[in-house]
């Protein structure tokens, strides 16, 4: 059963949901693409991986845990 | 340093690859934010049909958009790779051959919502996608994401 908190957090979401509809696309992009400086992974101007497991393996071994990129435990 | 993603390039990005004919969908966070999803991102993703016809397409359409690449990577582009990632253009740009939680591109076209000319991939695949992914920013972003799901469908019943 959803706690108190659960509802006004869907609350909260639903209302931000709804404020984004209102906008046009060419606004909401203004707001959602941003640039932030991600260590390692924007260091090269290319790079390919044959499988998509093999990205994944370069992310956990190669990239800071603290971006995320790594697999959640 | 890439610019930000901007309107003008998501508009570059499908008037180019429908020149070149290449099929892709967008998506990831990218692709929900098309859908209406509020968040924020920093790049593109398209998941891209891998097929030889379509993955040389890819190529010239990059080339087109302004991305710098030599002859090897185009060519690994053009012989087909599951994940390319582009840093060297006007924006980054993740090209996704083989989502994680997606079967087949067709599938997925089959199920794409067009969003003023942008194809992007119904919310279930982008939910999927980052299900299998698994990866702790997924994890972080799914609550509100199958939330909005619900709220899109319900919009768009």
């Amino acid at each position: 059963m959803a706690t108190a908190m659960e509802h006004a957090r869907r609350d909260e979401w639903r209302a931000e949901f709804d404020a984004a509809a209102r906008r046009s696309l060419r606004t909401r992009f203004r707001y959602a693409f941003v640039y932030t400086y991600k260590p390692v992974l924007d260091d090269a101007g290319y790079r390919s991986f044959a499988t998509t497991a093999a990205y994944r393996e370069w992310c956990a071994r190669d990239l800071p845990p603290w971006l995320g990129y790594g697999p959640a435990v | 340093m890439a610019r930000r993603f901007e309107y003008a390039q998501a508009e570059e990005i499908r008037d180019v690859f429908a020149r070149q004919g290449v099929r892709y969908l967008f998506i990831g966070k990218s692709g929900a934010i098309l859908l209406g999803y509020p968040d924020t991102t920093q790049d593109a993703d398209l998941f891209v049909e891998k097929t030889a016809t379509n993955n040389a397409a890819a190529a010239r359409a990059l080339l087109e958009l302004g991305f710098t690449l030599n002859g090897e990577q185009v060519a690994e582009i053009e012989r087909g790779k599951d994940f390319v990632q582009l840093k060297s253009g006007p924006f980054d740009l993740d090209l996704v051959f083989a989502p994680d939680g997606i079967e087949d591109f067709e599938q997925a076209w089959r199920r794409r919502i067009d969003v003023e000319g942008f194809p992007v991939c119904h919310p279930d695949d982008i939910i999927r996608s980052k299900e299998a992914a698994g990866r702790v920013k997924d994890r972080e972003v799914l609550p509100r994401l199958r939330a909005f799901r619900d709220y899109w469908l319900e919009r768009n019943r």
